[in-house]
């Protein structure tokens, strides 16, 4: 029941914060000056042909009567349409979404996997070799740059020893859509081929983006079991003659873990976020790369749609982890 | 149960989890071969109408699936006709006449007269794209048909480029587009994704993430005899990352990347076994707009002591390690119309200090454009801040994207005082380069130095619409001279094309207006 109001208090909250992003957002974006009807109208368009292409797209009104109309827009279902394409951006963002969601999705899930229980051998093995060789591993996470760490990757893995494909999401054009994450929809056709072709591209992509995540989930991993380690009820319980290994995987996780799934939803959202250098690189046709090329042009109605989704999904990421708190410690719901 | 216990399960775990990735490396690729050429672009296709854009990013997706009634080819560009038979020129030179060939569109449909002015009736209609070049030129309904194969353009006042620029014309089925208008849309969402031309190749997928796909087009007017097996079908992807386009192409993922790549790139490609590069003197020009109309910049004397202070060999041959043909004039040195051994400013900073010292009144800060993302205008920015510090003026960059820069180069108030970019040929005449970035008429739009000079003017307002080719030569030349002279814009480097190319890719025909995407002349071994 608490959770439940949780989630209804969370959810109040959603349409306003929402509301200001979009507010915030499309000021930013019409106040900067860039003229994107000049870049659309090309290097020889006059100032009397952008004068009439900003009529026609709307963009001559006032910023407060664009926005209203945007919202209006919006809250009838309507993103508006790419000044560049026509095509609407809904449809923009659907296309590219599931390809961005699939990488973090599989990234976060990596950094959990392998974040925990290296952070749980971290802690257990306080100031041993094993967590001095870990702590590498946790600075270079913190500290190697996406890309270069993708082109070594590529030169490694993909030009050197020829395991992994270069780049790209798939062979040729992927799977017949159904919902648009590749794993999924080959696993739905059956086709076994291409979802490990699937599988065969994400290696290199999914590693790269879970690396510093890994490396942050290790650390506070690490920091919360050091912490419940040192707590009454585990010496209790060892003394009682409660085996050690549940001792640290029942109990002491349990408690440590709720920093590190504090983490992982912000972990979420910024992986989203920073995506863009992974995409790059790896050709991967997500939203990072969309969103810088819709700035770059001053897209007005891709960048407002691309805040919109992403303002969503890091609500519901946080809005999760809020539920995650209360299942894992249900003082937290209270 | 110990610690020691709980080390080997995260062993035994992490030693799964490699195995596992080590049997998923196993898996086989596939491989990219056959008749099937793989390009990898640095822009984005966002829409694949062929009327709403007009850049040479993206020329392939025109140039392949479409046709217009006249193409360049080959370099130097030579004008052919493509889809028309012939043209017939009025002595007055306001009435093109065009006799179509027998083609068929995608659909099977045939090409028709109708179809040539619904395109270039819908260009004038969407304002986008290559709408500025006919602008003022042709009305819309001006252009008639009066027979299927018969089209008959008439200008409203004479221009001597017009035929230049009918390539720009990329015919669509009218019928299948105005089946797919959305409101009052012109189709543009529908053809955005779309194909419905009547090209070398016909798209068969396309994804605004990834790119397009087409098939060869077996019905083609212009037949595929002169190729001996050529290629099934192309695929143009996206791919942003000049890393990633560079070592596709070494692995073989990719035949092609775009011919203007950086050097140490071009060099990392001829050392590639798999790999060969065409190099090509383009015609694409990089050099400063100096905004003439705001002191000092509106001395002549300024405008000259800050030629002199750019250092033209140290860009050229040190930072651009010599991938570039100096060009002193504002028109391309291969182009017709650029006067011959034309010496043109050097690296001298003594002159500049004399041109200086003439300059009447305070020197204020000058601030130095450069377009972000595009290293080299950023890096010719600071050499010439490096020169103009020396001479004592101070300077700042401003480095802003594209779509700023361009929204500034249009006030005249918001424009820089130096801008660093390129200009591209849109069409192979002299005036895409003099008559559109120094005619009086054009400040403000496509003029954007503010430069205004009755003489020079009005040699390039006579070469406009003069048909007469040798007074056109003499007055562009002339012009070129004048231009220089004058100091109106600091002109550095004509841009060579360096196209990389799989070593299985055979055939391809550069020409600096389909920047050698043109796919139909193309083979594989």
């Amino acid at each position: 029941m608490r959770v439940l109001v949780l989630i209804v208090n969370r959810l109040l909250w959603f349409v306003p914060t929402l509301l200001g992003l979009l507010i915030i957002t499309f000021t930013i974006t019409h106040i900067i000056p860039s003229d994107p009807i000049a870049f659309i109208a090309g290097d020889n368009a006059s100032a009397e042909q952008i004068a009439q292409l900003k009529e026609k797209f709307g963009i001559d009104k006032p910023i407060p009567v664009q926005l209203w109309n945007y919202i209006v827009g919006v809250a009838q279902g309507d993103f508006g349409k790419s000044l560049y394409t026509q095509r609407p951006i809904a449809d923009d963002l659907v296309s590219r979404l599931p390809a961005t969601l699939e990488l973090t999705l599989v990234a976060v899930l990596l950094a959990a996997i392998i974040g925990i229980p290296l952070g749980v051998l971290a802690a257990v093995n306080r100031n041993s070799w094993i967590d001095h060789i870990l702590r590498i591993f946790t600075v270079s996470g913190l500290a190697i740059a996406a890309f270069w760490l993708a082109i070594l990757f590529q030169l490694l893995f993909a030009m050197e020893w020829g395991l992994t494909p270069l780049q790209g999401r798939v062979d040729g054009w992927g799977p017949d859509v159904v919902t648009g994450f590749f794993l999924i929809d080959s696993l739905i056709m059956g086709d076994w081929a291409v979802f490990w072709d699937v599988v065969h591209h994400m290696i290199l992509p999914a590693i790269t983006l879970a690396f510093p995540a890994m490396a942050t989930v290790m650390r506070f991993t690490r920091a919360g079991v050091l912490d419940a380690i040192n707590s009454n009820y585990v010496d209790y319980q060892q003394a009682m003659g409660v085996p050690r290994r549940v001792v640290i995987w029942r109990y002491v996780l349990r408690n440590a873990l709720i920093g590190t799934v504090t983490q992982l939803g912000l972990i979420f959202g910024s992986l989203i976020a920073n995506g863009v250098v992974v995409e790059a690189v790896f050709d991967w046709p997500g939203l990072g790369l969309y969103a810088v090329q819709s700035i770059l042009q001053s897209d007005y109605n891709a960048i407002m749609g691309f805040t919109l989704v992403m303002g969503t999904i890091f609500i519901i990421a946080n809005l999760l982890v809020d539920i995650t708190h209360g299942l894992i410690d249900p003082r937290e719901a209270r | 149960m110990t610690l020691l216990s709980l080390k080997h399960g995260l062993a035994r775990f992490g030693a799964a989890a490699f195995l596992a990735l080590g049997a998923l490396t196993a898996q086989p690729m596939t491989a990219i071969a056959g008749g099937k050429f793989v390009f990898a672009n640095s822009s984005a296709y966002d829409t694949l109408d062929p009327h709403a854009v007009f850049d040479v990013g993206r020329v392939a997706s025109r140039i392949n699936m479409y046709d217009g009634l006249m193409r360049w080819q080959d370099n130097p560009p030579v004008l052919k006709p493509w889809l028309a038979e012939k043209v017939d020129v009025s002595d007055d030179g306001l009435t093109y006449t065009f006799t179509l060939r027998d083609a068929k569109f995608h659909d099977g449909s045939p090409v028709e007269a109708s179809d040539v002015v619904y395109s270039i009736d819908r260009i004038l209609e969407m304002k986008k794209g290559a709408y500025s070049l006919f602008e003022g030129t042709i009305a819309i309904g001006s252009t008639k048909a009066p027979d299927a194969k018969t089209v008959v353009f008439t200008l409203s006042k004479p221009s001597a480029v017009f035929l230049a620029t009918v390539p720009e014309i990329y015919v669509v089925n009218e019928e299948v587009v105005t089946a797919n208008y959305d409101g009052d849309d012109l189709g543009t969402t529908w053809l955005s994704k779309n194909g419905a031309g009547s090209g070398s190749f016909k798209l068969k997928r396309y994804d605004p993430a990834i790119g397009w796909q087409a098939e060869r087009f077996d019905d083609h007017f212009f037949g595929w005899d002169m190729v001996d097996d050529p290629l099934d079908s192309i695929e143009f992807r996206t791919v942003v990352e000049i890393n990633s386009r560079v070592l596709g192409l070494m692995n073989g993922d990719f035949h092609g990347t775009d011919g203007y790549l950086p050097q140490d790139q071009v060099k990392r490609l001829r050392d590639s076994d798999d790999v060969y590069v065409d190099e090509q003197e383009s015609m694409r020009i990089f050099y400063s707009i100096i905004h003439n109309g705001r002191e000092p910049m509106s001395d002549q004397n300024f405008r000259k002591a800050l030629s002199y202070s750019f250092d033209y060999d140290g860009f050229i041959n040190d930072i651009l390690s010599g991938s570039v043909a100096r060009d002193p004039v504002p028109l391309p040195n291969n182009m017709w119309g650029a006067p011959a051994d034309v010496e043109g400013y050097t690296y001298d900073l003594e002159k500049a200090k004399e041109y200086l010292d003439k300059v009447e009144g305070d020197i204020p800060e000058i601030t130095i454009g450069a377009l972000a993302g595009y290293g080299q205008t950023e890096q010719a920015a600071a050499l010439l801040q490096n020169g103009l510090n020396k001479i004592g003026i101070k300077t700042k960059i401003v480095a802003e994207p594209w779509p700023v820069a361009s929204g500034k180069m249009r006030d005249e108030e918001q424009m820089y005082d130096l801008l660093f970019l390129w200009k591209s040929t849109y069409y192979a005449d002299p005036n895409n380069w003099l008559g559109e970035m120094y005619a009086c008429e054009q400040i403000g739009a496509r003029n954007n130095s503010w430069y205004c000079n009755e003489e020079v003017d009005k040699l390039l307002s006579e070469a406009r619409t003069s048909t007469d080719q040798e007074l056109r030569k003499a007055n562009y030349e002339k012009a070129n001279m004048m231009l220089m002279e004058d100091a109106a814009g600091i002109y550095i480097y004509n841009t060579k094309w360096f196209g990389p190319f799989n070593k299985k890719v055979k055939g391809v025909r550069f020409s600096p207006i389909g920047n050698g995407q043109e796919m139909r002349w193309v083979s594989m071994e």
